[in-house]
């Protein structure tokens, strides 16, 4: 007589599950790879899906070319000593446009190097499904989301063409022109994230750990110094202090805190006692009402 | 909680404070409890879950802090309101998805809960079928100076079709009726008689109030007559459907998995029953059999596996079993279904038509429909059937089907796992209905009028010449066929596709 399975054998058992339905069913998947500790779990669960074989599609990387320095590191060892089938793709005409996240709102510069990017791969490329880390905890737009989120021609997301999920079915057949977002972590929270992390002992960006670095306060908020492309304005000043990421993105948008944890295991007991929900980190949500919403119907994740 | 709550004056410059590494930091919880709320606005239903979350879950400071701030008050009280914890939930701007569900994750000491919430009103049939269907355990909530209502009738008949087996009977708002005893032993009553025909495992009856946690995770000091679980520690007890899946083995295959070398993985999800080293399987369709000699795993191989388990089974000969077949014992299989009668629940807004050209999904099949015939509708106030031949949005009708090719189905009240249903539009791709099948037949009717069907040797000769007898070009030989049968139907053609001739694998059939 075995345990009964707890709750993260679960989740995980329910995303390879989801793996597996989408990958019979869809012609040609790709795996969303951001990097970011979310990332790493759905990349360990892709394996976990396909193992003894290697994952059958593969990763692709929208690099805004803003990305912090220990990511691009992350993500190239990642792939090689996986083995795996990596592609990077960067929106070149909004880095020609001179696009950037310090001069323009984040909302424009999401727009052109993120969302507009991520389209320009998937047709690029002719993926009709993309996997995505994305869990429904994360924000009350994505409470409603669903595990294979369909999208009309133009990677737009219709609201009435959003199938109802019933039992573990996942209906996968596609219409004229559609494409699907798959979203295997849809049920996972943040705690599960970090606690999977530690049992199964995954490797994640070093960010995430508390180190000595060079910061930046603007607006109320930590900002890493990550190369010379973002320097002090007037009465700001580069200051020594220790501190780790817990989402990570482009740099000049992506909000540390000040953390002594520098093991996963007091990143984990931080995390489960943490007094705030983890986007505030994140500056392009606080950019406008109905962000993230609004990013959605774009064809951002 | 609003996500947009950055206060600058939260920031703060000092270093956190040096955090004790919690002892058991994995702190794996003993298992998922999926939870349906259904019920009003009136009835309380934000109230409640917001009052369970405030109670009994892991909340962040900061949304605690957002209720505190606010200032909102229960309506007539002097308490915080905690509906607003789901703010941005249940009363989030509508997005207009068709099919509304949000799902909430809230941790108690030893147990995830999953709050799955779909809209009290009306179209909200379609919705709390689609809900229903992931739920452990249902809340029925109704209000203790009304009682049981129509609509309680209707809620707990959804529950039913879609396979609940655990009801809680929710009396909100006991402080509006005095907490008298009498008032809810007379619910408590009618309830009962409701769910005789019904077919629960467990169906409980709570005194409560949301509004000031009376027996929600503290027990009542208002009604001390009441000596049953609080809301929360009825919630901890109640097991989940994976873990009360029946003894019955079945596993649907997703694919097929290669290492390149000699292994070749059956891939998928234990749904109901458990599975070992050695124990011979069968699938039902091509009656190829084999001895599973290793459960393969990332983690390693295990000896054996049990319900809710993604593995991958090797078996000791190569057989051609692929997507879409369900592994069984050879005692207890599943029927290769030619015909099958379901009941469904009309979820989409377009109205059922005859000649519509539909599929049916199955755990991990797609099967095309030869024909397909409406033959009644449910009445869920009286559970009472009358004569049919449409239905649209929020119906639930009774259907029997004819399929373009046998498919492995069980009947749902025997083996619920394998027992759910699909119909899918051809075209489209959209989800039409959810069903449950209530009989197969593994005998095909008598074909129709004009019924065609699509000869192996015919499709061979021509579209599928391209394609060798490798266990890759048999499946793409099925998937051409099945796509062949969908054009025809849409045309208007009766089809069905000539089964394929019986495997032989040189095993014993005795096995």
């Amino acid at each position: 007589m075995t345990a009964s399975p707890s709750h993260l054998d679960l989740l995980e058992s329910e995303s390879i599950h989801i793996f597996r339905e989408a990958a019979a069913q869809f012609r040609k998947p790709v795996l969303m790879y951001s990097i970011g500790k979310d990332s790493t779990v759905l990349l360990h669960l892709a394996r976990k899906a396909f193992f003894p074989q290697a994952v059958p599609f593969p990763l692709l990387h929208v690099d805004t070319t803003w990305k912090f320095r220990d990511m691009i590191a992350f993500r190239d060892r990642t792939a090689r000593e996986l083995g795996l089938d990596l592609i990077v793709h960067t929106n070149e005409d909004g880095i020609r446009r001179g696009i950037n996240p310090i001069d323009h709102a984040p909302s424009i510069h999401t727009d052109v190097l993120k969302t507009q990017a991520l389209k320009q791969a998937l047709d690029k490329y002719g993926f009709d499904a993309a996997f995505g880390g994305a869990r429904r905890d994360e924000e009350a737009s994505r409470a409603k989301e669903r595990v294979f989120s369909f999208r009309a021609s133009g990677h737009r997301w219709d609201p009435r063409k959003q199938r109802p999920e019933m039992w573990h079915l996942l209906n996968g057949r596609l219409g004229t022109g559609e494409t699907v977002r798959v979203f295997p972590m849809s049920n996972w929270t943040e705690k599960d994230v970090w606690r999977y992390i530690l049992r199964e002992k995954l490797e994640v960006v070093p960010l995430y750990y508390a180190a000595e670095r060079p910061t930046i306060v603007r607006n109320g908020q930590i900002l890493m110094q990550d190369d010379e492309r973002l320097q002090p304005r007037d009465g700001e000043k580069i200051e020594m202090r220790k501190i780790r990421f817990r989402t990570l993105g482009d740099y000049p948008l992506t909000a540390a805190v000040e953390s002594n944890a520098d093991t996963i295991e007091a990143v984990v007991a931080e995390t489960i006692n943490a007094q705030t929900s983890e986007r505030q980190g994140r500056l392009i949500d606080h950019d406008q009402a109905g962000a993230m919403e609004k990013k959605k119907q774009e064809g951002y994740f | 909680m609003s996500v947009h709550a950055l206060h600058k004056h939260e920031f703060s410059h000092k270093p956190q404070p040096h955090l004790e590494v919690v002892p058991n930091l994995v702190r794996e919880l003993g298992g998922i409890t999926h939870l349906l709320t259904c019920g009003s606005v009136d009835d309380g239903k934000s109230t409640l879950i917001g009052r369970l979350l405030w109670d009994a879950s892991d909340l962040y400071e900061d949304q605690r802090e957002n209720v505190r701030r606010s200032g909102r008050k229960a309506a007539g009280t002097d308490l915080p309101d905690f509906s607003m914890l789901l703010d941005g939930l249940v009363a989030e701007r509508e997005q207009g998805i068709t099919i509304d569900i949000a799902w909430k994750y809230f941790d108690t000491e030893t147990r995830r809960f999953v709050i799955i919430d779909s809209p009290g009103h009306e179209q909200y049939t379609r919705n709390m079928a689609s809900g229903a269907s992931h739920a452990d355990v249902a809340i029925v909530l109704v209000d203790a100076r009304s009682g049981v209502k129509k609509q309680t009738k209707r809620h707990t008949a959804i529950l039913d079709l879609v396979g609940v087996k655990h009801v809680v009977l929710a009396v909100n708002k006991m402080d509006l009726v005095g907490w008298s005893e009498d008032v809810f032993r007379k619910i408590e009553a009618d309830f009962r008689t409701l769910c005789w025909k019904f077919n629960f495992w467990d169906a409980t009856a709570i005194p409560l109030s949301a509004v000031f946690g009376d027996n929600v995770s503290a027990k009542s000091e208002n009604m001390s007559w009441y000596t049953g679980p609080t809301l929360i520690q009825h919630l901890e007890k109640t097991p989940s459907r994976v873990s009360e899946a029946g003894s019955v083995f079945r596993f649907p295959v997703q694919t097929v998995l290669r290492d390149g070398q000699d292994f070749r993985g059956l891939a998928g999800t234990v749904t109901s029953g458990s599975v070992k080293v050695g124990d011979v399987l069968v699938d039902t369709l091509s009656n190829a059999s084999g001895k599973v000699i290793r459960i393969a795993t990332m983690d390693g191989d295990l000896e054996n596996a049990s319900a809710g388990q993604a593995i991958a089974l090797q078996l000791d000969v190569d057989i051609d079993i692929s997507r879409g077949a369900v592994l069984s014992t050879p005692e207890m299989r599943p029927v290769a279904a030619q015909t099958v009668e379901a009941r469904f629940v009309w979820l989409s807004e377009d109205e059922f038509s005859p000649t519509a050209g539909y599929l049916l999904r199955t755990s991990t099949d797609l099967i095309p429909i030869s024909n397909i015939e409406i033959k009644a509708l449910l009445d869920l106030e009286t559970m009472a059937s009358r004569p049919a031949r449409g239905c649209g949005a929020n119906d639930i009708a009774i259907a029997k089907i004819s399929l373009g090719r046998a498919a492995a189905i069980d009947v749902f009240a025997e083996t619920p796992e394998t027992g759910t249903l699909l119909l899918v539009d051809s075209v489209s791709g959209a989800t039409m209905a959810g069903g449950i099948a209530t009989a197969v037949n593994s005998k095909a009717e008598k074909p129709a009028e004009g019924h065609f069907v699509l000869k192996r040797d015919m499709l061979a000769n021509g579209l599928n010449r391209d394609l060798s007898m490798s266990s890759s070009d048999r499946e793409e030989f099925m998937r051409r066929a099945n796509e062949v049968a969908i054009i025809l139907r849409a045309a208007g053609v009766a089809v069905a596709i000539e089964p394929p001739p019986p495997v032989d694998d040189g095993m014993d059939p005795g096995l």
